[in-house]
């Protein structure tokens, strides 16, 4: 480099450059980069956010008043309702009406600002809801009517109008959401405890064999030491994702698949902890306790199982924290839990606020293991 | 009494540690090894009672062939050997108790100690060893809480619950400061005057001059000199310590502590 001419390192220089430049400019053509679109669809992504940050939390139980008066259609076809004059009541402004005709509902001393639900109570044929109405704040409401064909007067008995005002009573419940959230996140936390509870089991033995100071002896010890150690790197090579995707692709879409996929990734991660903390162990207090007379089972029981367990633990803990996350992004490919309850949220396109109320659930969980297990590990330090 | 016979290691690299040593303790003997480091201290003592198995000739402890003994015998003769080290050996995640109660294994019930159940009469033994040496305050304390003197009085505890007759001490002060390593063979010269055989091996002259009753001298494996500390003269002790001798404080000829 040193020896070359100036201009030579100019062009090499500008050639670098150019090459660097393509090589951006073909990245970003092929992650379609579109920064107008961003702008153009922030009132879509501001929806989404306000659904997410109002998520549906409680629900009340409502209380139904309901006040009737008959309407005949068409007039003289039965008798009209008698109009009252206080408390609370309804009034419309003719007694009655051609079919087709409309006409003005007006209700007085109802519930204040209450849900109004307005039906035609039809005989023989049941109940006709039109869409919901608001009283203000002294209690009235007036809406626009029309006489319908299908409500008017059989055999001399009238349709009349009903309409009930929804009160919420009582206290704040939680939501049938807020249930259905919780459910999912038992079954996303116990799909993780389960994956991390069954690899602890297979990479206990399995580290022992991949710790060089305990297998590394003779050409047996050697060989076994070589396959799961290569056993552990090749799995951990693989996401949990794509060890999910190969599983669903033999079992199906569910729980079961992607708690199996986590098993084996957990198995080859927590493995190969494992086996660096067996390394690790200082072989001081082995030979010591060799050394008081103890038989082979006090001396492992005394001197290494105190020096790996504080390791163990923590990394197992480690892993449920993370696997928790990981399995939540697996049942959002269709692997259960609380993550495919929040995909089927979001793609119902009106299920946002119950979404919003599994993404707070997700951040609490997320937030109160990973508190958890820096808090155990601190302890185990 | 402790006979040791033409003792030879070579280690499976192809070292040669030891090179047919041969001699004996008597019961109530404070024998002192030196030897620079590479000499074969620690190898002849972990011989003794075979953590480390020797490749050639005998060790008899009593009358009985420690070298010949089965997987059963051996841990019986154990039990009668207690050890101390240069780095201590501490469980150091374990409790002093738990540490000290370590050292009773050899004894207790195998399964009730599996599973840390000990005996009121072991946990008083071991209250009492930590006392012996000053700290039975630090029972609860985590043995990496405690200094380095601390941690090494542990280890001696660990080995008093053993009842040892012989007390094999590996460098015991090497990784002290020479106060505490006063302190710590203070410890051992009180066992050994309490009858407990002391077989020690040390770095600096001036404390084998001060606590041995005998010495022994190992040079690349070859054991050079056996007598008594005050026949270590200065060509002796070139001899043993080559040139090298003046790291190892020759000032202890010039100013004998
Ligand atoms: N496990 C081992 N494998 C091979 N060589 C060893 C081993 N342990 C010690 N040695 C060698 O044996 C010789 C004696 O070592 P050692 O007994 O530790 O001496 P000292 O305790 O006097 O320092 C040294 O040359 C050392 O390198
Ligand atoms: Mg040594």
């Amino acid at each position: 480099m040193k020896n070359r001419p100036p201009v030579w390192r100019i062009v090499l220089t500008t050639i670098l450059i150019a090459v660097g430049v393509a090589i951006l400019g073909f990245s970003t053509r092929v992650s379609q980069i579109d920064f107008i679109r961003l702008f153009r669809d922030a009132p879509k992504a501001k929806a989404l956010v306000t659904s997410f940050l109002t998520p549906d939390l409680t629900t009340r139980d409502l209380q139904t008043t309901t006040i009737e008066m008959p309407f005949p259609i068409p007039c003289g076809s039965a008798p009209n309702g008698t109009p009252i004059k206080s408390g609370p009541r309804l009034s419309t402004s003719v007694p009655c009406a051609a079919a087709k005709d409309s006409f003005t509902l007006e209700g007085f001393n109802l519930a204040p600002n209450a849900q109004i639900a307005i039906r035609w109570n039809i005989p023989k044929k049941g109940k006709l809801t039109l869409p919901y109405v608001t009283t203000d704040a002294s209690g009235h409401f007036s809406a626009q009517l029309d006489a319908k064909q299908i409500a008017v007067t059989v055999d001399g008995t009238s349709s009349s109008i009903q309409v009930d005002s929804l009160v919420p009573v009582g206290n704040l419940k939680v939501s049938q959401s807020v249930k259905d959230v919780l459910e999912a996140m038992f079954v996303t936390i116990f799909m993780a405890l389960l994956s991390t509870t069954v690899a602890t089991i297979i990479a206990i033995p399995l580290s022992f064999l991949a710790a060089s100071n305990i297998t590394r002896r003779g050409a047996v010890g050697t060989t076994a030491y070589y396959i799961t150690r290569s056993f552990f790197n090749i799995i951990r090579s693989y996401d949990p994702l794509v060890m999910a995707t190969v599983f669903a692709f033999w079992l199906g879409f569910g729980p079961f698949p992607g708690t199996l996929a986590l098993t084996v990734v957990t198995t080859a991660s927590l493995g190969k902890m494992f086996s660096e903390a067996v390394e690790n162990i200082d072989p001081g207090p082995i030979e010591a306790l060799q050394a008081t007379g103890s038989n082979r089972l006090q001396t492992v029981v005394y001197s290494v199982v105190p020096q790996i367990v504080p390791d163990f633990v923590s990394y197992i803990i480690y892993h449920w924290d993370i696997n928790v996350r990981i399995s939540t992004v697996i049942g959002f490919v269709g692997g259960g839990g609380i993550g495919y309850y929040l995909s089927t949220q979001i793609n119902s396109m009106i299920g946002y606020h119950k979404a919003g109320t599994a993404i707070w659930a997700i951040v609490a969980v997320v937030w109160a293991m990973d508190f958890l297990s820096a808090e155990v590990r601190k302890r185990l330090a | 009494m402790l006979r040791v016979q033409n003792l030879t290691k070579v280690y499976p690299n192809g070292t040669q540690a030891l090179k047919n040593v041969s001699f004996e303790v008597k019961d109530g003997e404070f024998l002192v090894v030196i030897g620079l480091s590479g000499s074969g201290k620690s190898t002849l003592l972990r011989c003794i009672n075979r953590l480390i198995d020797p490749t050639e000739g005998k060790i008899y402890w009593d009358d009985q062939d420690v070298t010949a003994a089965s997987p059963a015998e051996l841990l019986r003769i154990r039990r009668n050997i207690g050890m101390v080290f240069q780095q201590f050996n501490l469980v150091k995640r374990s409790s002093v108790m738990t540490n000290v109660l370590s050292g009773r294994l050899g004894y207790a019930n195998p399964w009730l100690s599996l599973l840390g159940i000990w005996s009121p009469a072991d946990r008083e033994r071991a209250l009492k060893a930590l006392g012996r040496v000053g700290i039975a305050d630090k029972a609860n304390s985590r043995a990496d809480a405690l200094s380095g003197g601390q941690q090494q009085r542990v280890g001696i505890a660990r080995a008093l619950m053993q009842e040892p007759r012989i007390v094999l001490a590996d460098e015991p002060v090497a990784s002290l400061d020479p106060v505490l390593s006063h302190s710590i063979l203070q410890y051992l010269e009180q066992l050994n005057k309490e009858g407990i055989t002391v077989l020690c091996s040390l770095h600096f002259l001036d404390l084998v001059h001060r606590y041995a009753t005998r010495v022994i001298a190992l040079k690349d494996g070859l054991l050079v000199f056996e007598g008594l500390p005050d026949e270590i003269n200065r060509a002796k002790f070139k001899e043993i310590y080559g040139e090298e001798a003046q790291e190892v404080r020759a000032a202890s000829f010039e100013a004998p502590v």
